[in-house]
């Protein structure tokens, strides 16, 4: 009965007066963060953090991180609506939630990401509250092998999501790798690309380019457009918002696809929400009968990445809370308002802090479900924001992006790292070349160097490391079969196309096989 | 070169005649090189209202993360030696230099170190299942079969720490850098690594439930945290007195008296009993050091580690 006993402590300590109303507060801000496209959870998360230190460690901690998995719920919005990821982990919900909106379907679509997102993080606290320790043993197997073929794995994953052109993909991956690879090298300290500016021997910073290439490329481009607010708001209204039957059906699975997808990519260290979405997305067009229907509007196409970036949100803090170890720098950040006030984390954290650790998990109850009653009805108020003239929305927009840029690493080099990627993303829209696996080789590119050779110095510079422990070999097995399903899936659709091309009485049969 | 050059040119010609006395003029800045919450910044914000209360004017924490400390650090050598603008950083002020030759900055020139604040000792920890107990079966089982240390990063103190160990023990072991004290501490929990120097914050959780063990403390003498666990001098490794320290730093050419003002304001601050309670939990040691003494630590330990860089093949 000790874990009814701690549920009750937990929930205890999160319903108390202040502590609900810093959930609140940290769920709204993080839902205003989330629906304003450019400015991210970090961004928040780094300017309001001087806030919470006058605050108890776990009040702190229950605000910052309502605001971490409010920005989730709300950056499906600007995502469907506007088709600009609020936040990085929205940005594969623009596929099909903004074809959706365009087909006046954009309050079925925000509702539905709303009950996706509710759904994926339930299903993320109730994993959180009952296998921290487990899981936290089960991470512990995981070394560096093991890290470099769960990310080389991501990698091919994510070059069958990009749209059209396979080779375009690959070379947006391999561009990102690249300019993932400037400044110092983590096991030799050997300076590369960076041209002899300083700020740039940590890096480029994510958060500039995630910003330039999807937040003000976007922003060109609209302003070329001079597209007028295409949201109509008849299809908003609560009566519009309602999904048909059929909706609801497919949703279920993708539903329960995504939030298992989350809960797992979530724990591990630096994969977290954006690539447990775009995972969840490859795997929904995959699994789905109609593949052609991605891209188009296709409900699955959103329920699946919003339940897994939501689950991942939540699973996040396994690793976090029970061994210390932050899977992103905005774990890190949580991390550090607990060494703040004295807490050291680590696997005693839950026996020498219970009221903290039980206190917060029950606390993301709490803010799910404010977050629910928040976005359902308030989903006519984000929508009324993004409707503000584009010549008031887009300059503030670019405000808020500088702003967020600049304190993502106090300098003004991330400022111009900005521009530099917004006019690098204008030019790959204009050419057809996809960001998100820009993104993504971004990312992983750096840790899969970082992890591949450590695993060759710790196997003493034996390659077959990779092949002799048993959870790496597993993984690179999935791989090469991704790798082959992906190719031969090609070579079908390339096939069917040339079916197509030669009689129409080819296709019924063809259809069967896809 | 041209930083001296510029500095020597603020100092004579725009830096306004100031007095110890009046000093600080305005709000006084103080460059952290880290990111807000680390263990640098944490311990610089609870100083800071100590600091104001001292001088009737704000202290600005900025927080100028990158480089492995060095953009911050760059960035107060070029700045005007007129005291408002201090860094306080640490001892990878002295660490960093050895194997990133190309800095635009000189570390025995362009600052001047002003005052040691305080320390984090470290203690070589492996996981509680390792089949060795003390230090010297830890060297001869690695000479029987070579072992890994981990690091929380290539050029931390960490790092040279265990590279000191290495050279002085004569030990067979590979180093394996990990980005931060959290996941090298897991590295030994999962068993992938054999020794860690660790802070005693990042290990002790883990200490106490006895997922890893403590085979010594580096340096002269043992500490309160870890009483049981002797010290590397007790064990016969007398050089290995390596601390993890914060210390304060102006750009050269500021006026001496603000020199001395800003040690005497600091070590007053340290003293306090409000603030000792304050960051004590937090494992810290609290020093007491004149210009000239802190001066004469960073330039031996700039030789120390530039020659082990150099013995253990570390810099490019």
């Amino acid at each position: 009965m000790e874990f009814l006993a701690n549920i009750g402590l937990g929930f205890s300590v999160a319903l108390s007066l202040t502590n609900i109303f810093y959930c609140f507060l940290g769920a709204f801000l993080g839902t205003l963060v989330g629906v304003i496209p450019g400015l991210g959870v970090l961004a928040a998360i780094s300017m309001l953090f001087p806030l919470t230190f006058h605050l108890e460690p776990t009040t702190a901690l229950i605000m910052l991180a309502g605001i971490w998995y409010g920005t989730t719920y709300g950056g499906s919005t600007a995502s469907i609506l506007l088709n600009l990821p609020g936040t990085p982990a929205n940005a594969v919900t623009c596929l099909d939630g903004y074809p959706m909106a365009r087909q006046g379907r954009g309050g079925v679509a925000l509702f539905m990401t709303t009950v996706a997102s509710f759904f994926g993080a339930s299903f993320g606290i109730v994993l959180l509250t009952l296998f921290t320790p487990v899981i936290a043993d089960y991470a512990l197997r995981f070394g560096s092998a093991e890290y470099f073929a769960l990310m080389l794995m991501g990698l091919v994953a994510a070059s069958t999501i990009s749209e059209g052109s396979a080779v375009k993909g690959l070379s947006m991956v391999v561009l990102g790798i690249i300019i993932g690879l400037v400044g110092m090298d983590s096991q030799s300290a050997t300076v590369r690309f960076s041209f002899g500016v300083m700020g740039l021997l940590e890096g480029v910073s994510l958060i500039a380019l995630a910003m330039g290439v999807f937040g003000v490329a976007e922003i060109i481009m609209s302003v070329r457009r001079v597209r007028t607010a295409d949201i109509d708001p008849e299809t908003l209204r609560l009566k519009a918002i309602k999904p048909s039957r059929d909706e609801m059906r497919r949703s279920w699975f993708p539903m329960l696809r995504g939030a298992s997808i989350g809960s797992f990519f979530g724990t591990l260290p630096g994969t977290g929400p954006s690539i447990a979405a775009f995972l969840s997305y490859a795997i929904e067009k995959r699994v789905s009968r109609t593949p052609e229907r991605f891209g188009n509007g296709a409900i699955e196409g959103i329920m699946g990445p919003e339940s897994a970036n939501n689950a991942a949100d939540q699973t996040a803090f396994i690793p976090t809370l029970s061994l210390g170890v932050p899977g992103s720098a905005t774990m890190a950040l949580m991390l550090g308002v607990l060494m703040i006030h004295g807490v050291a984390p680590g696997p005693n954290l839950i026996s020498s802090q219970p009221e903290l650790f039980w206190g917060l998990i029950m606390s993301f109850w709490v803010g799910n479900l404010i977050l629910l009653l928040l976005n359902i009805p308030l989903i006519g108020v984000w929508v009324r924001m993004l409707t503000i003239p584009y010549h008031i929305l887009y300059p503030a927009v670019l405000m808020f992006i500088c702003i967020g840029a600049y304190t993502s690493g106090f300098t003004v080099l991330n400022v111009w790292m900005v521009l530099v990627f917004g006019a690098l993303g204008y030019a790959m829209r204009i050419f057809g070349f996809p960001g998100a696996p820009l993104l993504l080789g971004f990312v992983l590119g750096p840790l899969m160097e970082e992890h591949f050779r450590r695993a060759m110095v710790l196997s003493r510079g034996e390659f077959l490391t990779f092949f002799e422990r048993p959870i790496s070999a597993v993984i690179m097995a999935l791989t090469g079969m991704i790798l082959i399903w992906s190719v031969w899936s090609a070579e079908i659709i390339r096939r069917r196309r040339a079916a197509r091309a030669a009689g129409d009485g080819a296709t019924t049969h063809e259809a069967r096989e896809g | 070169m041209k930083t001296l050059l510029t500095a020597a040119a603020m100092a004579l010609g725009l830096a306004q005649p100031l007095f110890a006395a009046d000093y600080p003029a305005g709000p006084v800045t103080v460059v952290v090189p880290y990111s807000p919450s680390g263990n640098t910044d944490v311990f610089m914000r609870h100083l800071a209202p100590y600091l104001e209360k001292a001088w009737g004017q704000p202290v600005l924490i900025d927080n100028r993360p990158g480089g492995g400390s060095m953009v911050g650090t760059a960035q107060v050598a070029q700045a005007r030696p007129d005291g408002q603008t201090l860094l306080v950083t640490t001892s990878a002020y002295v660490t960093a230099p050895a194997i990133q030759p190309d800095l635009p900055f000189d570390p025995r020139e362009d600052l001047i170190p002003v005052a040691n604040v305080g320390h984090v000792s470290y203690i070589l920890v492996t996981n509680a299942t390792s089949d060795f107990d003390t230090l010297d079966e830890f060297v001869a089982a690695s000479k029987e079969s070579p072992k890994f240390a981990a690091t929380a990063g290539l050029g931390t103190t960490t790092h040279f720490a265990i590279e000191k160990f290495i050279a002085d023990s004569g030990a067979d072991v590979d180093v394996v850098h990990f980005k931060g004290g959290g996941p090298a501490v897991v590295s030994i929990l999962s068993g992938e690594t054999d020794i860690y120097g660790s802070s005693v914050s990042s290990a002790g959780e883990n200490l106490t439930s006895g997922k890893i063990k403590a085979l010594a403390v580096l340096g002269s003498a043992r500490i309160d945290a870890q009483p049981d666990v002797p010290s590397t001098a007790e064990l016969g490794y007398p050089d290995l007195e390596i601390k993890q320290w914060v210390g304060m730093f102006v750009p050269a050419g500021t006026d001496p008296a603000i020199v001395e003002k800003l040690n005497a304001d600091v070590n007053a601050a340290l003293r306090n009993e409000e603030f000792i309670a304050k960051v004590t939990p937090l494992d810290w040691t609290l020093n007491a050091t004149t210009p000239e003494g802190f001066a004469e630590q960073v330039d031996s330990e700039l030789d120390m580690w530039k020659a082990l860089a150099e013995s253990q093949g570390l810099s490019q």
